[in-house]
């Protein structure tokens, strides 16, 4: 223990002052994100002896996310009324980019309004993944800070039965471990319990927090937003992020904005500017410059999102191990829905209630956590990736027809349609027509592209 | 140790949006160094003579990879916001990634 005293005079905090913690817990959880942290509150509710292990100086220290939280399973672990919410989600924009046009959809339902407002929240990770991991340590939970767990213990059985980490007395022992490192999930590749994913499947991600110091109402003038609710817009085409395949995004939180935008890693290479200058183009777009007009970099963060589907998943139970979260690769992209946290809060309470049934049980085997997987299966997590599997590959296919033909086929044919001069009506509706026609290949190419993609609406 | 982050200035009336420098963002980010690189290249040799594309210097979004002299990329990995994209980046999958030690690395406040 000799770095204590090194380490208090970083003025950081030491949480380690017993050293005895090996084999002193029931389960290790891997990482205090969303997944880590709804298995330790499941796991500690029904009992078992639970400990925490994150690599950040606080839970969310390490984590960045785009912006929105979805509740229905959290708000059954945990009472949420205290929760640091940012805004509640009141209204959806899909907008379409060209380099200087923009076409958008917008949806504002009443009924959002209305609590439990669709258990849709931007929050802020660095406030909500501590939060929640607060509600783990009130349900019991023991929270171990600034420790890296750098490998598995395995039993010669090959048994998965505690962690390895960078603390003085490193191994803690136990009968449970659940990985919930994250995308970039280097301890289960390193106990070979998942192959590194490919670059056409992993996305990066940039964002910036932004505030507007001039005056305190610009959230809400901008956005059109009233008291606390908020807005999610979601923006498509080159000029939200140039050739590759992806998209931007800008959310209200209460006094700042979160602005960024993703795409796939496999399109980085070559042509494509580097994130952070995509992002500056994406910023200073003439549709979603005034939007930001003003503004100053609170932070700026990155991320690597895992994008792979159903099929990408990897093994999720181990003898004496669950893999939850981001780190099993339970990510929804398919361009409407952008989903990971209310998948990562389900596996991960899925995995926790799985071992607390195996504990009951006295078992550590693989087979004994087996309604993990069955009931991922069962839920929405699995069956929405399932259904979105063909997207992905579609969208390469017709990569240039969506992202940059159409969107400017849009804004033409729609200049077209309400342009104002002295012919009749019928002539502009004929011509743009015939410039959506051109860019889809007629009437019967359109079909057939609303044919290929029926499924996401459906 | 740590950098004390701050926040940089951009005129308020600008007539729109304003991005920042790169060294700008990072500072908006509390670093703590751990003392030594989290990342290196497994061999070096695989970047000076198998690698013409240098995909991790395309996909960083922090210049953490940077040509270097030799054909060996240099890693400016104090900069580096941990996104993990440059170890699916390298198509010859040369690229050492460790966590940052015992709190070291990046810190967010907001993520």
């Amino acid at each position: 223990m000799t770095d204590d005293a090194d380490a208090d005079a970083k003025g950081r905090r030491e949480p380690m002052r017993d050293p005895s913690y090996d084999g002193a817990f029931d389960a290790i959880v891997v990482g205090a994100g969303l997944a880590g942290s709804a298995a330790a509150v499941t796991m500690a509710d029904e009992g078992l002896d639970v400990l925490v292990i994150e690599r950040g100086r606080y839970p969310g220290a390490k984590n960045v996310f785009g912006g929105v939280l979805y509740t229905p399973t959290l708000r059954e672990l945990v009472d949420v009324t205290s929760a640091p919410v940012e805004r509640y989600v009141a209204e959806k924009r899909f907008s379409m980019l060209s380099d200087d046009d923009e076409t958008a959809v917008s949806l504002r339902p009443g009924e959002w309004h209305d609590p439990p407002h669709n258990d849709s929240y931007t929050v802020l990770r660095g406030e909500f993944d501590r939060w929640f991991a607060e509600q783990a340590v009130d349900a019991g939970a023991v929270l171990l800070t600034e420790t890296t767990v750098t490998g598995l213990v395995r039993e010669d059985d090959g048994r998965i039965a505690g962690v390895e980490t960078d603390r003085p007395d490193g191994t803690i022992t136990a009968d449970y471990v659940v990985l919930a490192e994250g995308g970039n999930s280097l301890v289960s590749e390193g106990a070979d319990l998942r192959k590194p994913e490919r670059a056409e499947n992993v996305a990066v991600g940039v964002k910036e927090v932004l505030e507007f110091p001039e005056r305190d109402e610009v959230i809400r003038d901008r956005f059109r937003l009233s008291n606390d609710a908020g807005a999610s817009y979601h923006y498509f085409g080159e000029g939200a992020v140039g050739d590759a395949v992806g998209g931007g995004f800008i959310y209200t939180n209460e006094d700042t904005v979160s602005v960024g935008l993703a795409y796939r890693i496999s399109d980085a290479a070559g042509s494509q500017p580097k994130p952070e200058q995509t992002l500056n183009a994406f910023k200073s777009h003439p549709s979603v410059a005034p939007l930001l007009r003003g503004a100053r970099t609170v932070e700026y963060g990155a991320k690597t999102i895992p994008e792979g589907g159903s099929e990408s998943i990897p093994k999720l139970v181990h003898d004496g191990a669950v893999v939850v979260g981001d780190a099993a690769g339970l990510v929804l992209n398919n361009g409407v829905h952008l989903e990971g946290t209310n998948m990562a809060v389900e596996s991960g309470h899925l995995g926790g209630e799985a071992i607390a049934e195996a504990a009951e049980r006295g078992r550590t085997d693989e087979a004994a956590f087996k309604s993990y997987p069955e009931r991922l299966e069962a839920s929405f997590v699995v069956q929405n990736l399932e259904r979105y599997g063909w997207l992905m590959e579609r969208v390469e296919a017709d990569r240039d027809l969506i992202f940059e033909e159409l969107p400017h086929a849009l804004a033409d044919a729609g200049a077209e349609y309400f342009r104002m001069d002295r012919e009749p009506k019928e002539k502009h509706a004929e011509e743009a027509r015939e410039r959506l026609f051109e860019t889809v290949g007629g009437l019967r190419g359109a079909a057939k592209l609303a044919y290929r993609y029926r499924e996401v609406l459906r | 140790m740590s950098a004390t982050p701050n926040v940089p200035n951009v005129d308020a009336g600008a007539s729109s949006a304003e991005n920042e420098t790169l060294e700008d963002r990072l500072y908006t980010v509390r670093y703590d160094d751990p003392g030594e690189s989290h990342l290196d290249v497994k061999v070096p040799g695989i970047c000076a003579e198998g690698c013409t594309t240098y995909d991790c210097i395309d996909v960083c979004p922090a210049n953490v990879w940077r040509e270097g002299d030799d054909g060996v990329p240099n890693i400016a990995y104090e900069n580096c916001l941990e996104c993990g994209s440059c170890r699916w980046a390298c198509p010859k999958g040369n690229v050492d990634w460790t966590y940052p030690t015992r709190g070291a690395g990046v810190s967010y406040k907001k993520g």
